[in-house]
Parts: structure tokens; sequence; C-alpha cells
């Protein structure tokens, strides 16, 4: 018996979704069918706002308050649970199909024990049997998802876990009644890699173990190549082409697919050119015809008038797209090979920025009256320098004092010890007690655009003030130079009218960019910039802020925990541990062999477009050691390669490979060598 | 998903209640500005029997002197929107400023100013009013600008501490970030990253303060601290006529249902102009 013979377990047929808008109805959802089949494992992929989510929770019969089912049917085991009562729903939701949600941190009610809130979800279905035989199952559920299965964990309230742990629990809640589909709305998205990795691995076994069924929503096509069959891939609403995972990637038919894993950047394989897609998604301006029509370089007249279905490439190939045929360009999947278009930094007698061995903590509440007030490290001894015109990148974990530099750099936190100097200048200390010119020199962007930009101002004011407050300039000049910033970040000068609310996400980052520019500023902080964008905006950001590095000398100090995206922008990189340097080297250098062994932990958990990449997996939590109980180096407790009690007690030498790339570990480079190779599949850049 | 917020884009339709309670509120102004062209009597001079029921000639009927009460509720106008509107923007604009500001600034100047707001504001109003008149003594009794003053320092630290909740709520925000470390000073921070994101709290705040002043001001008149007769002012009116309540309820419920009216126009008014202007930094997913 074939698998297409095999009864679906889901049936979504023609669904489509609006949502209420001020002019009425909004398709959000187009006329979206697919199937899945028991025990199999489907990815939804898009970009925000692509309707994912919506088509996936209709699965569970919910739609949003504002949203009206158009047309459709969502068939579970043979009946449409959108016509289901709330009655009926309440009986499958949870028990024969469950959800885990994106945001561990709000899914899980902060005032009520895990263990409780567990068991709550089999007490609602009735199952599971006395409470006795309920705190056994919870204790049973809790090790399957690798949480201690102590009555002690079953115990704890949310706030007490880390985000790896929390998402477990949501993961054991959705388990509880053992449900035949899970929906899985971006389970990893706000977690670390390595924190990732173990959550992928985690799912992986479970389904193997459970024979559940999968409908994983996600932005990130790596993740989708580790855990899923076969993949769809949703534009503005619409399912423009599903395949299995390894056909998708190796054969994407569509021009959006083609574009979309072409603008993935890659750990392994940093010379390729992302293929950048043209645009951004307009609601406003869809075409009666092919949706991604605006955007794609093969679109003929045809095209903009008639729409075209999914209809079938290859037996287990569907594409929505009139000329599958001729737009299969394999070069653009496996990407074209480039130049490196970094501008080469300049070789300055003196750093611009000197960080030099700066120790930061936040204040500290004292637990008890009588306890010393004995600050917590968010960073230790940290030193390096940034030339200018360069860009040197910081990684880590959440949690490894990344930010805190930044903050430190920009006077927002002044620190214990150590000094920072800019241009040969002690700048150390808060903002307020530095020269204007040196403020207006350094510049922050952060992380969420939403946040740093004033929701009650307009773009022109908000890329204004600087430049009135710098520059002291008014009226007409000032007006010209903020369209010529909004230029300078491609925006059209009629964003100056805008307030934040009315742009999208990559419109937002480029006008805090624009903003910063503003101060015409010789050092930009770069934090976290780009994670709270699509992949194919992140490519275009980035490829705005190296233009930008060119045209104006800027230097940036680039915070990320993408090491993909470190990769392919930094000169310099610096691998921050629990506020500890632990290899600063320049980035091919510190991105191949010899690694130090977190570097190298965090390389190999990154998931890439490759079915078979291995991911290699460390069991420990970064949360689960204190700082009470730190070691000399603070990489000790979870290193795979501990060498023993030299690694607790004797703190481990700079070692010096060649200029520039140094490693701090107690283990000879030799041995490193060995014992770090290139991670899984992955050819040495060298 | 993060979808955009289109819903909160503010409509090109004025909301009804702005329209409404708007044009009440022009109905007001205009009877305040034109009151002496076509008043039929004199607010101040006799000019029937005292206590005469609604007729034709008396359309809210006379009073405990003769005097007309319609004339002396329109003249009234004047000097109660004068005095509840001044003071009230006085108050909001200086409760809007302290409290953003220490909410910005926060630590031990913030709570030091607070713990003082908190403890003027446990003290019953009235009570208040009448300390503040009392300490003010005898020489200012009835004049506006001690009422004016008395409404300021009633109303200022039960804004301040809304405006405060504000600040709070921003204070983490990067934008404040942005301008703190451009080295924008605190009063520039309040004025252009605060305040915008306070307006619409602060519309509110102020239709209903602006609505409770007339009657703050009617119950000194009432317990005769406030304005001084012969002086047409509602709550002075309410009060003279009192006696009358039973009798010839008009000339009381009269000028009562017109403070009522200017309380609900105000209201409507400032919530429809908060709910035109849309945009907070509070938003709803």
């Amino acid at each position: 018996m074939s698998l297409a013979e095999v009864e679906a377990l889901v049936e979504v047929d023609g669904l489509s979704v609006d949502f209420a808008s001020r002019e009425g109805f909004a398709s959000v959802v187009r006329d979206v069918s697919f199937s899945l089949r028991p025990g199999e494992s489907l990815g939804l992929v898009g970009e925000s706002g692509c309707g994912k989510t919506t088509t996936a929770l209709s699965l569970l019969g919910y739609r949003r308050p504002n949203s009206r089912i158009a047309a459709g049917q969502v068939r579970f085991r043979g009946r449409d649970v959108l016509t289901l009562s709330a009655r009926e729903l309440r009986r499958i939701r949870g028990r024969q199909v469950a959800l885990i949600p994106q945001n561990p941190a709000t899914a899980l009610t902060p005032g009520m024990r895990i263990g409780n809130q567990i068991e709550e979800a089999m007490r609602v279905h009735g199952i599971g049997g006395s409470r006795s035989e309920r705190a056994d199952r919870v204790h049973r559920m809790l090790e399957q998802v690798l949480l201690p299965p102590s009555a002690r964990i079953a115990r704890k309230y949310p706030h007490q876990l880390s985000g790896g742990q929390r998402q477990r629990v949501t993961i054991a809640m959705a388990l509880a009644c053992d449900p035949q589909l899970l929906v899985l709305d971006e389970p990893t998205t706000g977690l670390d890699v390595t924190t990732q990795a173990q959550i992928l691995e985690l799912l992986a076994r479970l389904r193997t173990e459970l024979r559940m069924a999968f409908l994983y929503v996600t932005h990130d096509l790596g993740v989708v190549a580790q855990i899923c069959d076969r993949v769809g891939v949703m534009y503005a609403g619409q399912l423009v082409e599903e395949a299995p995972t390894r056909e998708l990637f190796g054969n994407p038919r569509h021009p959006y697919t083609q574009g979309l894993i072409a603008a993935v950047p890659s750990v392994a394989a940093p010379q390729r050119d992302p293929v950048l897609l043209r645009g951004l998604l307009q609601r406003e301006k869809l075409p009666q015809g092919c949706l991604f029509a605006p955007r794609c370089d093969f679109a003929l007249t045809e095209c903009w008038i008639e729409r075209q279905s999914l209809t079938t490439a290859s037996p287990d190939h569907r594409v929505a797209c009139w000329r599958w045929r001729e737009v299969s360009v394999p070069e653009v999947a496996a990407g074209r090979e480039r130049l490196d278009r970094r501008p080469a930094p300049v070789v300055a007698e003196m750093p611009l920025i000197d960080v030099r061995e700066i120790e930061c903590a936040y204040e500290y509440i004292r637990p008890t009256r009588t306890a010393r007030r004995q600050p917590l490290l968010a960073v230790r001894e940290v030193s390096f320098y940034l030339n200018p015109r360069e860009t040197f990148a910081l990684v880590g974990e959440s949690g490894s004092g990344k930010s805190t530099i930044a903050r430190a750099i920009d006077g927002l936190l002044t620190p214990l010890a150590g000094r920072i100097l800019c241009g040969g200048r002690d700048i150390t200390g808060d903002v307020r007690t530095r020269p204007q010119q040196l403020r207006r020199e350094i510049q922050m962007v952060f992380q969420d655009p939403d946040s740093s930009l004033n929701p009650r101002q307009r773009v022109s004011q908000i890329v204004g003030r600087p430049l009135e407050f710098y520059f002291g300039l008014k009226g007409e000049s000032r007006r010209r130079r903020v369209e010529q910033l909004l230029d300078d970040v491609r925006l059209e000068p009629l964003f100056a009218g805008r307030y934040p609310d009315e742009l999208s996400g990559g419109e937002r980052q480029r006008v805090a960019i624009a903003r910063a520019l503003a101060a015409q500023p010789t050092v930009m902080l770069c934090d976290e910039v780009l994670s709270a964008l699509d992949v194919s905006v992140q490519a275009n950001v980035l490829e705005l802020l190296r233009a930008l590095q060119s045209e104006h000398e800027i230097a940036y100090l680039f915070i990320s925990h993408d090491l993909a995206v470190v990769r392919s922008v930094a000169h310099r990189v610096g691998v921050l541990y629990r506020g500890e340097l632990c290899e600063v080297g320049p980035v091919e250098d510190v991105f191949s062999s010899p690694f130090h062994p977190y570097t190298h932990m965090l390389l190999s958990a990154v998931p890439e477009i490759d079915i078979t990449q291995v991911l290699l997996v460390v069991h420990t939590d970064p949360a689960t050691s204190t700082s009470a109980s730190r070691s000399a180096c603070p990489f000790a407790h979870r290193c795979p390669l501990k060498v023993g009690r030299v690694c607790d007690d004797v703190e481990p030498p700079w070692q010096v490979r060649r200029e520039g790339h140094a490693i701090r570990c107690h283990i000879p480079l030799e041995e490193l060598t060995e014992r770090t190779p290139q991670p899984s599949g992955r050819q040495t850049v060298e | 998903m993060t979808g955009r917020v289109g819903s909160r884009v503010p409509t090109r339709r004025l909301p009804t209640t702005l329209r409404v309670g708007g044009t009440i509120l022009i109905g007001f102004f205009l009877v305040a500005l034109t009151v002496p062209l076509w008043a039929p009597y004199s607010p101040v001079e006799t000019v029937a029997l005292p206590f005469k029921g609604a007729s034709l000639d008396h359309p809210f009927g006379t009073d405990v002197l003769g005097r007309d009460v319609f004339t002396r509720v329109a003249y009234g106008t004047r000097i109660d929107l004068l005095l509840s509107l001044t003071s009230t923007v006085i108050a909001v604009l200086l409760g809007a400023v302290i409290g953003l500001a220490s909410g910005y600034i926060g630590g031990w100047f913030d709570n030091v100013l607070m713990r003082a707001f908190e403890a003027i504001v446990s003290i019953p109003l009235l009570i208040l009013a009448l300390l503040v008149i009392a300490a003010a003594g005898p020489q200012y009794s009835g004049s506006l600008l001690l009422l004016t003053a008395v409404v300021v320092l009633v109303y200022t630290p039960r804004v301040a501490r809304i405006s405060r909740a504000v600040a709070v709520d921003l204070v983490t925000r990067d934008f404040l970030t942005v301008a703190r470390s451009r080295g924008e000073s605190t009063w520039s921070i309040t004025r252009r990253e605060l305040a915008p994101n306070a307006s619409g709290v602060l519309l509110v705040e102020f239709g209903v303060r602006a609505g409770y002043a007339p009657i703050l001001i009617g119950s000194l008149a009432f317990l005769g601290f406030g304005v001084r007769a012969p002086t047409p002012e509602w709550g002075l009116i309410i009060s003279e006529n009192r006696a009358a309540l039973a009798t010839t309820p008009v000339v009381v419920l009269a000028p009562a249902a017109v403070l009522a009216m200017l309380i609900i126009s105000l209201n409507l008014a400032t919530d429809g102009l908060a709910r035109y202007l849309g945009r907070t930094a509070v938003r709803t997913p």
C-alpha cells in the first residue's frame, strides 16, 4: 500500500479566511487545500502575514475574533471541524488535536504550578483515572520531554523555568491526552540555537515514538528541513507550492520558493550571494492574477491577469505557477558564487572603539536583609576593539551579555571596572557626562522597532529630531534631509508623513536605521537588528547595512545570535559565553576548525537547508547552573570536551592561533583541531 | 503572525460621540458669548413674584428674589465655563508635566512626590477645598482667582498620578533610551516623547475633571464659600432656590439639568476626540 492510499487524517479543502478591516473583509487565506496523513509531518512556511498561522489554527476549529471563514472545509477524520459546536470542539481540542504555541512565556498561566497545568488537560478530558494516577502520568509526561520527573519540578511556577524548559512544559501539556495531531506554531522561534536543537530533537523523537502527525508552522526553512516530511509554501494567503522536503529544497519550482531559499543566509556556505526577492508583499496592491506577479522576474502578461491554482508538476509536487517549467533554474537554489563585497576596513593606528577589560553588572536586589550586596556580573573582563569602517560581531546565546556591552559603550550603563576608549579618549561612564559630539558619533539601533519608535510620532519627527538636535536643521532644510535619509534606507519620501503602526516590520527597522544615520555616526551599535524580521526582509536590511557601510564609512558593532548572518556581514567576531569572551578572531578563522568547544557547539546546532544534516545536541541547559557555582572556565559545566578539575580551578589561557585569532581554552590547539571538526557535511572555507 | 494594526488608523468620519458632545459644547459657548444680546431680563433684577413655576415669560420660573431663573442660568454659563475650563486646563497641563516627568525620572524623587500627592488625594475633595479657602483668608473669599487655584490644587495630584502611570509603562521602551542617549533633557523627553502618548488618557481625564469642576465650584457656592451672590452661578442658583424643591421644582431642576448637560457633553466630546486621535502606545494586538 503506497502512502497516498492511507486515509488522510486531515483534509483542508478550499479554505478561505477573511479578516474584518475598515473597508470590509480582506482575504488572509485564499483557497488553501492540503491533506495530512496519520504520523506525517507537514511544514507550512512563508513570511509573516502569509496566513500560515491562521490556516494552522483552523485545524483546531479556531478562528480569530475578527475573522470569518469565507469558504472551505477542514475535515479531521472525516468531520468538518468548522461546523462543529463549541461543545463538540472542546472534545476534540487537546484530546485529538493539540496546539504548541510560539511563545511559551505567555502560553503558560503564570500563577499555576506547571504540574497542575499539565494535569488540567487530562482532567478536562476525563482521562488518566484517579488523582494519583494522573500525578503519575504528569511525571511520565515530564520524563518524556526530558525534564527531571520529580515532584519538585511539577511544583514549580513558569517563571522559575528557562525558556527551553517552558517550551518543554507546553509540549508536555500538548502530549498529555495523546492527541493524533500536533499543531506547532513556531515552537522554537524565540529560543537560542542550542536550545532549539534540543527541542527539535525532542520533537523528532516524540513523533517516531508516539506516531503523531505534525503541522509545523515556521518561517525558518532550516528547521523545516530538520523536522518535516513535506513542505507547503504560502504567499499572501495562497499555497503556492507543496512537495516532499527533499524535492522542495532540491528542486524548487515556484519563483517565490526559490527566492525564499536563496535569501536564507548559511553558516556553511557564506559565499553564496543572496538572490534578493524584489520588493515586499503589498497587500493593498495585489493583482487579480498571480499574487506574486509584482515581485516575480518571470511574470508575463497572462500571470497578471489569471491566477494559477495548484497544479501537479510531478506525482508529489504541486505548484501554483504558469511558468514552472521554465523557471526551474537549479543555480538559483544552489546559490551563486560571489566576490566578498564587504568593504575593507580601514587599517588605523588607533581603533575607533577600544574596550578594555570591562565588567558590568545590573543592580542586585538583596534576597534577605542580611545578605551582602554582591553584584551579579553580566560581563566579565571583556576586551575588544573596533576599527573604523569595520564590522565586529558579538555572538552568543541570550543572557551572554552581548546587549550589556553595547549598552555600556552607548553610556546607558556604567561598567564597574575597565575602560572604554573612543579614538583614544576615555568615554567610560554615563551618557549624560559625554560631550554632544561623542553622543552623536555613537548611535544605537535596537532589536525591536516596535519599541524603538515612538508610536505617536510621525516618521518625519522620528528621523528629523536628531537633525534638529545635533545640527540645528529646521523647516525646509530639515524636511529635505529627512527625505534624503529615507532615500538612503530605500524608503519613499511619502513615508515621512506616516506613523510607525502604518509600516511593516522591515520598514520600521529602516526608519530606525535612518534615525541613527541622521546623526552621521562613525559607530553604529546594532543590537539584534534583524531578529524581528522575515528572512527575505533580513536579506534586504543586511544588504542595506552593507551599502551604508561603504557609502558612509560607518563601523558596526553587530550583535546577533544568528551565526549565519554574522558570517555574511562581519569582519571579525567575538564569541561570548556568560559574559566572557571565549574566542576572538577574523570571521573565517572563527568559523573554521579549530573551534573553541562553545563555538563548535553553536555552529553545530544551526539547522540548515540540508536534510542530511544531523544537529549536534548537547543535553545541558544553560539555565541549570547558577552563578554561585561558577568555575574558572565559564563553559566548563556544559563543555563536551571538559578536561577535568583544571577547567573548574584554573582560568583558561588565551591561545593565539595566528595574528588576531585567539581561543581561550585549556586544550592545546592541535588537539582542538582534531576534536572539533567542521560541523557535519560542511566544507572548510580555507 | 504580526498583523499590521490597520483597525487603529483613525477613520475619516468623526465619531458620533464627538459630534454630539461637540455640538452641545459649541451651543454652550455661543450662549456664553452672546447672552447679553438676547437675554430677556437682567440677571440681578427682580422681575416677578418669587418662586413662580415655568411659564412662557419665565421658562425656568423665578427664584427666591423674583429674578428670572432662565436669564440667570444663561449668564451663569459664562462664569461656570470660564472657571471650570481654565482651572481644569491648568490642572491637567500641570499634572501631566509633573506626573510624566516624575514617572520618567523615577527613584526617590518620584517616591517622595507621589507619596505627597497621595496624601493630598486622600483628603476628601470638599474638605481640602475648604482648608485652602480658609488658609487664604477672608479677603479672597469669593474671588475667581482663589476658586481657580482651589480647583487646580485639588485636581493636579489626581491628574499627575494617572500621567505617571502612563510614563512608568513607557519608561522601558527603547525610544526613550534613544532619546536619552541622544542627550535630550527631561523636559524635552516629557514634551516630545511622553506627552503624545499620554494625550488620549489626558483628554479623557480632562473631560471628566472639567465636568466635575462646576459641581465642586457649585458645592462651594452652596456652602457659602464660592462665588458671591448675586453673581449668577449654577451652584449658587441651585443653592439659593433649594427651599422651593418641593413647591416649584423647576427652579432647582432646570439649572441642575443644564449642569448635567455640560458634564455629559464634555465627556462625550473628549472621549470622541481621544478616539479620533486614536494612536496610543498601548496597542491591542
